[in-house]
């Protein structure tokens, strides 16, 4: 051989990259300068707009919907935290033992519902919901709990419980599959010895699995902080945000102001501050987790 | 409880429970696709019985009088040409970024790692307002340039870390022969890539297919609108007749499942890769 690959010219190596970048301003970053620069407006998107400054912001830190719709995306991230990590982990240390029967049937099912379009997720979920031909209030009946029953997503103090089920079923596989392959990872001696030293099956789980894995939690709880800062899809389609605002999340609001009632600067100035919370709350789960990595 | 009964009943506890959340899985999905061969009386009468008689004119009706033909057809469309834009681009910046150091490689790096964690609904707004200046709006192919973007980063760098394992060699071999880049880059370095490139497809395809909201926004006319825009306006037409609409969801959901059941394996290696990874 020899001869080693030279590295390209600097002009030929940004004239292969250069596509890739072109698409990457012009969607990503020149609408964001776009919508900062739109953000110091009061616009309708008519040819007529005031300069007013920061006001759009200092509306947006006072604006109570605003943070309201912020909060239902907080317990909608909490929730799913919990519930998809929580149960995905179970599942994925009963799915790793040696006994367990269908391994890849159960795996395959699991998952199906991660590839589905979230629209469909949501109208799936209507109709299980649906007041006289849902399953839910049919299995309810069916066991004689008739009481239990309610309009699920007509009620204002339960609709964001509501909705964030159907969030939470979704994407238990993802992280089924993610947690079955750190587990795989985590080396048969550690086991063995942890055997010879007398733990037994939950100890193992508590005191290896648990800690060999911290990495790959810590990935998972930033992908369900970023995954629900931007849930839009479902709720859209399950509730349009309601009744009144109880269901309204962060990117449903910003789409409200912008295609509802038409305010594209406060609608820009909504989306730039839902990046910079979404970012804030990764960066900050990030270094709060971070620092105990060092640690153990 | 000796303990041999106490690890027979642990191991039942849990394949019970294992089962229980299989069947949550799966059940909603098969309800609807059984459920869409009944008639409105037949389904009003008992919600979970499978049907007596299959209708297949509900999936005739969702087809053609609902037009969700159409929406598949944009849908296959858009998709079409963003997975092959993405593999296109992802290819060649992915290569790039794992063969050479050059000025501003981080910062690339970085931006397209940048592009995997802001929140992309942020930008629904931004964006809109930029195609609206440029009278961008309604068309179908403008719609392919967000969709390829937001599959780009997890495209890049699967590619990327799949391209660092394998041996340069070939590339110098080639380099050797007088082969200028971009040919080592297409004949040489592209089919040895068949196996993450076929992932990238896939999973690609699969957010592409789904992806709502952009497609929501940038188009208007019911011409050119996709499958999960076009299904919200079905789902409005017959809300009273639910096996038409389950017709409908599962005419748009069909692609989606027929993938994953073929390639499931090749899904879930991908997906953990671009997670872990992220």
């Amino acid at each position: 051989m020899g001869k080693k690959l030279p590295n390209p010219k600097w002009i030929t190596i940004y004239g292969f990259l250069f596509p890739g970048i072109v698409i990457y301003l012009f969607i990503v970053m020149i609408p964001l300068a776009l919508s900062i620069h739109f953000s110091f407006y009061k616009w309708s998107g008519g040819l007529s707009k005031d300069f007013i400054g920061l006001h759009n912001y200092s509306q947006l830190i006072r604006d109570a919907k605003f943070w309201f719709s912020f909060r239902n995306n907080m317990i909608v991230t909490v929730l799913s935290i919990i519930g998809q990590l929580g149960i995905a982990f179970v599942l994925a240390v009963i799915l790793q033992a040696k006994w367990v029967k269908f391994r890849e049937f159960h795996r395959t099912v699991l998952f199906l519902p991660v590839v589905l379009p979230a629209v469909v997720v949501g109208f799936i979920w209507n109709l299980i919901y649906s007041q006289d031909y849902g399953i839910l209030n049919g299995v309810l009946k069916g066991l004689h709990l008739q009481s239990w029953i309610r309009p699920w997503l007509d009620d204002p103090k339960i609709v964001i419980y509501s909705v964030t089920v159907p969030i939470v079923w979704q994407w238990i596989g993802l992280y089924l599959i993610i947690f079955m392959a750190s587990i795989q990872s985590i080396p048969a001696e550690v086991y063995e010895g942890a055997e010879i030293d007398g733990a037994t099956g939950f100890k193992k789980v508590v005191y290896i699995t648990l800690p060999m894995m911290y990495d790959t939690l810590r990935v998972a709880i930033m992908l369900c902080i970023s995954g629900n800062m931007k849930i839009f899809d479902n709720i859209f389609v399950m509730t349009g945000g309601g009744p009144g605002n109880s269901s309204t999340v962060m990117a449903q609001y910003a789409y409200n102001t912008s295609f509802g009632k038409f305010q594209l600067g406060y609608g820009s100035a909504i989306s730039i501050g839902m990046i910079i919370l979404s970012l804030g709350l990764i960066l900050l789960s990030r270094r709060l987790m971070g620092g105990r990595t060092v640690e153990s | 409880m000796n303990r041999k009964g106490a690890i027979a009943s642990v191991k039942a506890v849990s394949n019970v429970l294992l089962a229980a959340f299989s069947v949550v899985s799966i059940f909603p999905i098969l309800w609807v696709l059984y459920s869409s061969l009944k008639n409105q009386q037949e389904f009003s009468v008992n919600i979970l019985s499978l049907p007596s008689s299959l209708h297949f004119d509900n999936y005739v009706k969702a087809f053609w009088d609902g037009e969700l033909y159409r929406y598949l057809g944009n849908s296959a469309f858009v998709s079409v040409i963003s997975v092959g834009l993405t593999i296109l681009i992802g290819f060649v910046t992915g290569y790039f970024l794992s063969r050479f150091s050059f000025k501003g490689r981080n910062v690339l790096y970085a931006m397209f790692l940048f592009g995997m964690l802001v929140p992309v609904y942020g930008l629904l707004v931004p964006l809109f307002i930029e195609y609206r200046n440029l009278h961008l709006l309604d068309h179908r192919l403008f719609l392919v340039l967000p969709e390829v973007t937001f599959a780009l980063p997890l495209v890049i760098f699967l590619i990327e870390s799949f391209i660092r394992s394998v041996p340069i060699e070939m590339e110098e071999a080639a380099y050797v022969d007088g082969a200028n880049l971009a040919s080592t880059l297409f004949r040489i370095v592209f089919p040895m890539c068949r196996p993450v490139l076929s992932t990238c497809m896939i999973i690609s395809f699969l957010n592409v297919w789904n992806e709502f909201p952009f497609a929501l926004v940038l188009i208007n006319s019911q011409d050119l609108k996709t499958i999960p825009v076009g299904l919200t306006n079905f789902v409005g037409q017959y809300t009273i007749n639910y096996p038409q609409l389950m017709a409908g969801i599962n005419v748009s959901i069909v692609p989606v499942i027929v993938v994953y059941l073929c390639l499931y394996k090749r899904i879930i290696q991908g997906m953990v890769a671009g997670a872990v990874k992220g």
